[in-house]
């Protein structure tokens, strides 16, 4: 074999510069592009913000209580279950039920805003409004037949307990959620009966003159605490997973019981990581259009009942920005109102994402030292 | 009170965070399994019930829901009657106690029409061509003839007889289907049940967004991702690989990443109006000064249409592809880079003989969850250029054949459009059912696409090492 | 021209090893550190041209570094920064007309960790070809096969050329590696821990063919092995903190080391 000498080519080293000058242009390009966002919105809404016309500014007020209400409705309803779901599948499921339900649940996240919203709006709305009764029943019932279920199985002997370990316990309290949620249709008009007089919307309107709205927030909470719970489960989950081991075990060593080894020591360690997933929860809900569009009556009202309708600023911009004359007013109002979005979320999302990325470095720290 | 506590800590508190999960799920299984047998439902053909009130009147219909009865005792039941242009209404709630006889005539017909939507009645006869047929032979003329394409369907007239006993005649060629559901046994109902699903994902809606099916808004979904696609990849390709291989890795990248990963939870509202303000004001309104300005002052580019949707949606999307290629970058091992630059390979080559590769499955998987982001989101659209019922599809025959300032249909704006905006909500709310779960199923379709490629490639890997 | 010597820190005299015309690599008083960090101070030393030279030392004392070095590899680390020359056949490798990818063709680099690319066999062998020059396909396939030959690997692989390299067992993933740096046909062969990840068939198989390719250049070696320094090399270079103690031909840096810090190092390490 002759050694043949191979020559260099020159051409492969410009190439190479060329490439690296053109990925690095396109690669800052597109970042500056991307991060562009908030420039344009501080832009186009800095007219107002300069202007005499500061007045106009309430318009936003009943705006920014909608998005307020709505979001904090929704959390109300999402957090205690995403949390807790959170907790379970972190502590006390079984591994493999685990690697089917939390895919599953993440998948929720994937349904589209619209269809939620048409759900709640069309489905949803109507039902609730004839069944305004059952359903704050339910709400309250079905959280507490759980719990029964659990006083029954503590009761129950060994052998019983064995058979449906808590391990599975997502798995068996499906029928018996089904059943209860039955239970409760059945008996509610019985006691709506004897309570209200029949109808409680009735009822509430006579006593508390409160006006109940088909779509109102309480529909808006319920439908976007659906579209909120993925994304907090899935972060919180994340979060208590990554509590290492031995600082659990070490707890129970010193005679805590298990759920004990988890609400004073995994609850206290994963917080902050808990904290970002609910910050991520709050931007999602204060975002969401779609649902708010099409669950909500839409009205601008400064109204703090559940069962009266509101307009967010997502909303409003999706309705009003269409027909609003670019640079006008209103125009630029609601590009305030896409600016306030922006900041929010952007801040609420940095805030997490520095809290998990610390929390992380600590866990390492931990785990290390251990 | 240990044995409380014994009992809270052991049952109820861990019982109660099961429940939180098995609720979810319910939540879950119940939206969609609504969304199943009311968006499958609907194509199937059901019977229609002929009945006869305590007062002698004659109903005939499909049965759609019962409710109770408001302030009263008993229920009333929701029929669909059709024959819109006899007696200017399609539905009629009857209480149940009023209902002297019901009956399911196996000749009780249902045609599916062009105009005024459905005819429910009998078929007395069929001309064609001056000869006339009654009784079965009708029946088996009218099954022919709907074989024929429909400038030839003109020569025949049916002449038809409502349960109330108004006749009617209509042309063959304003007839779409014809059937007969309360004899046909399970066979031919499956097949009606297969062409009407056909139908529903192969042809324009009809008659307000009550009948019909979703074919452009699929299409148009369709255009609108691709064309998202191919501007997204690139720009989000690129901007990986300068934040993964060439930047430095200082401070300032660690904050532009959490910037990145941050843009992906801005609500899509905001990026419509800077959809709207940036492309579509600034970037088409100076394009309509500058080259269409005959046309001023209707807008060309200077409205939403498809090419601002897809901008905007690019943009949405851009986090997704950027974080996801960059995930796949860092878990290549260096020893790769190392070894193909040990053999003498620059940079460029390097990165496009042995890293792409590698991370293709990645990038992939980017690109499929972004498309199933923007095939879901309505709201930016609504700002940046859908249509409820787009004249032209943006690409056609006609030169340049892409119409990328045309308007175009987007499922999930359609779905919105149809169920609060229609004219008759009661008539589209199966169609919008369907149409909300073949959103569903896409979006549902590319997740699992995009979940299991990224388990593949994380199995690959974590083989090998 | 000067005869090749080494600096010997316990008495400071050059002590001649092999005559000035046979010295292929050239490390001059060459210091590296990373950011700011020292990792390498001062080395001076020569490696002879066909033969085996080893690196050894104590984990953390350099030699990869050393051996990166060579290759220039710390280019895509910008915390790195260093002083001193290394020559390669008289030119400078950081000399402004030396391209790297030119160098790094001349000067072949084997890691610790088998790594072929995701590809078949014949194209990881093909890599290196297919960046310099376009080759008819015939020719290709002769350059491949000889590089494959020589890394003693064409018998078992030649049915299954085109099956993907992954497929391969470690010791095999390692040969192929060498053959791929072969195909280039480099001056200098580096290797870094060729064998550590493997099993001791695949390591005494890697030896003999360490041993074989003397006679088509020259090879360095870093290695923690001590009987593996013994058996395959002709010069040893003892490593510590980053400074070069002792260097010379293997017999007698292993039979009779001058200073006390390579005996107690290698008996240590032997016992």
């Amino acid at each position: 074999m002759t050694r043949t000498r191979l020559s260099s080519q020159p051409l492969r080293h410009l190439q190479d510069r060329i490439a690296t000058a053109l990925i690095t242009a396109g690669g800052i390009g597109v970042l500056l592009a991307v991060l562009g966002i908030g420039v344009f919105l501080v832009w186009e809404a800095a007219p107002l913000l300069l202007s005499e016309e500061l007045g106009s500014l309430s318009m936003l007020t009943p705006l920014a209580w909608g998005t307020l209400k709505a979001a904090l409705i929704a959390l109300l309803f999402a957090l205690p279950l995403a949390l807790g779901a959170a907790a379970y599948s972190a502590f006390f499921m079984s591994p493999r039920l685990r690697s089917r339900i939390k895919p599953t649940l993440e998948m929720m996240e994937a349904i589209p805003g619209v269809v939620v919203g048409f759900i709640a709006g069309m489905v949803l709305a109507p039902w609730v409004e004839r069944h305004l009764a059952s359903t704050l029943v339910v709400l309250l019932w079905l959280p507490l037949s759980a719990g029964l279920a659990g006083l029954l199985w503590h009761l129950a002997t060994r052998r019983w307990q064995r058979r449906l370990p808590l391990s599975w316990a997502a798995l068996w309290l499906i029928p018996w959620l089904i059943a209860m949620f039955f239970l409760a249709l059945w008996l509610t008009p019985l006691a709506e009966q004897a309570l209200w007089g029949g109808d409680l919307r009735h009822y509430l309107y006579d006593a508390f003159g409160l006006d109940y709205v088909t779509r109102n927030a309480l529909i808006v909470g319920l439908a976007m605490g659906f579209a909120v719970i993925p994304s907090v489960y899935s972060l919180a989950e994340d979060a208590l997973n990554e509590v290492p081991r031995p600082l659990m075990e070490g707890a129970q060593a010193l005679g805590a019981s298990r759920w004990q080894a988890v609400t004073k020591v995994a609850l206290a360690a994963a917080g902050p990581g808990l904290f970002s997933a609910v910050m991520i929860g709050a931007g999602r809900a204060v975002g969401e259009t779609m649902i708010v569009l099409m669950a909500s009556s839409n009205t601008a009202l400064l109204s703090a009942s559940p069962f009266e309708g509101m307009r967010t600023m997502a909303a409003a911009i999706a309705i009003e920005l269409p027909e609003a004359a670019a640079g006008g007013i209103t125009y630029r109002m609601l590009v305030l109102a896409a600016l306030v979005l922006f900041l929010f979320t952007f801040f609420v999302n940095t805030l997490a994402e520095v809290v998990r990325q610390r929390l992380r470095r600590r866990y390492q720290r931990m785990g290390s030292g251990a | 009170m240990t044995w409380l506590k014994n009992a809270m800590q052991q049952g109820v508190w861990p019982w109660l965070c099961a429940g939180s999960v098995a609720i979810s799920l319910l939540m879950l299984g119940a939206l969609l399994a609504l969304l199943l047998t009311r968006g499958l439902g609907h194509f199937w053909p059901a019977g229609l019930d002929e009945i006869t009130l305590n007062n002698g009147e004659v109903v005939a219909g499909e049965a759609v829901r019962e409710m109770p009865l408001p302030d009263q005792t008993g229920s009333e039941r929701l029929y669909f009657t059709g024959n819109r242009d006899l007696d200017d209404a399609r539905w009629r709630w009857v209480a149940i106690d009023t209902i002297a006889r019901q009956t399911q005539p196996a000749d009780l017909l249902r045609l599916e029409r062009r105009a005024w939507g459905d005819f429910i009645g009998y078929l007395e006869a069929v001309e064609v061509n001056g000869e006339r047929f009654t009784g079965d032979d009708a029946w088996q003329q009218v099954q022919q003839a709907l074989a024929l394409p429909t400038a030839q369907r003109t020569h025949y007239q049916l002449t038809l007889r409502t349960p109330q006993g108004q006749t009617l005649r209509q042309s063959l060629a304003t007839v779409i289907n014809v059937e007969a559901p309360n004899a046909m046994h399970l066979g031919q109902k499956l097949r009606a049940w297969g062409s009407e699903v056909w139908q529903f994902l192969s042809q324009g809606p009809r008659a307000a967004n009550t009948g019909g099916g979703v074919w452009p808004a699929i299409f148009g979904t369709m255009l609108m991702v691709i064309v998202m696609s191919v501007i997204v990849t690139p720009f989000g390709v690129l901007a990986a690989i300068y934040l993964n291989e060439i930047a430095h890795q200082g401070p300032l990248t660690r904050l532009v990443r959490i910037g990145v990963r941050n843009l992906a939870g801005v609500p899509s509202i905001v990026y419509g109006v800077f959809g709207l303000g940036v492309f579509v004001y600034g970037i088409g309104g100076s394009l309509d000064e500058w080259f269409f300005d005959d046309a001023l002052p209707s807008p060309t580019f200077g409205t939403g249409g498809l090419l601002w949707a897809s901008l905007t949606l690019a943009l949405l999307t851009l986090p997704v592809v950027i974080v996801a290629t960059e995930e796949g970058l860092a878990r290549i091992p260096e020893a790769q880079r190392e070894g193909a630059v040990a053999l003498g390979a620059t940079r460029l080559e390097m990165l496009t003989r042995v890293v792409l590769p590698m991370a293709m499955p990645a990038m992939l998987t980017g690109v499929i969850l972004a498309v199933a982001r923007a095939a879901g989101e309505v709201a930016p659209l609504m700002l940046v250029g859908v249509a409820k019922l787009a004249p032209q599809m943006p690409l056609d025959g006609e030169f340049p054949y892409l119409h990328l300032e045309r308007k175009f249909m987007h499922l999930g704006y359609h779905l919105f459009d149809t169920a609060f905006h229609g004219e008759d909500v009661q008539a589209a709310i199966p169609l919008v059912y369907a149409t909300a779960l073949l959103l569903v199923l896409i979006v549902l379709v590319l997740n699992l696409t995009a979940i299991l490629l990224r388990h593949h490639l994380r199995r690959q890997r974590g083989s090998e090492c | 021209m000067l005869a090749s010597r080494h600096v010997d820190h316990a008495n400071q005299a050059p002590v001649t090893l092999f005559p000035a015309e046979q010295c292929c690599l050239t490390i001059d008083r060459f210091s590296l550190a990373y950011a700011g960090k020292s990792a390498l101070q001062e080395l001076t030393l020569q490696v002879p041209r066909h033969r085996v030279t080893a690196f050894i030392g104590p984990s953390g004392c350099g030699k990869s570094t050393l051996l990166r070095a060579i290759n220039r590899l710390h280019d895509l680390n910008e915390s790195v920064s260093h002083s001193g020359d290394i020559t390669l056949e008289g030119h400078n490798i950081h000399a402004a007309d030396m391209k790297v990818t030119e160098l790094r063709r001349r000067v072949g680099m084997v890691f610790q960790t088998p790594n072929p690319f995701p590809m078949s066999i014949y194209e990881n062998v093909a890599f290196g070809l297919r960046l310099q020059k376009r080759l008819a396909k015939r020719q290709r396939d002769d350059v491949i096969e000889w590089a494959l030959t020589s890394a003693a690997l064409w018998d078992e692989v030649k049915d299954r050329l085109h099956r993907s390299a992954w497929q391969l067992s470690g010791g095999q993933q390692q040969r192929l590696v060498i053959a791929r740096t072969l195909a280039v046909q480099p001056d200098v062969l580096l290797l870094d821990e060729p064998a550590s990840a493997l099993d001791p068939i695949s390591t005494l198989k890697i030896e003999e063919l360490i041993r074989n390719l003397k006679s088509q250049l020259t090879l360095v070696l870093v290695t923690h092995n001590m009987q593996q320094a013994a058996r395959v090399s002709d010069y040893t270079a003892f490593l510590q903190q980053g400074e070069l103690v002792e260097y010379g031909p293997t017999d007698h840096v292993f039979t009779n080391p001058r200073l006390q810090r390579t005996e107690n190092y290698i008996t240590g390490r032997m016992a």
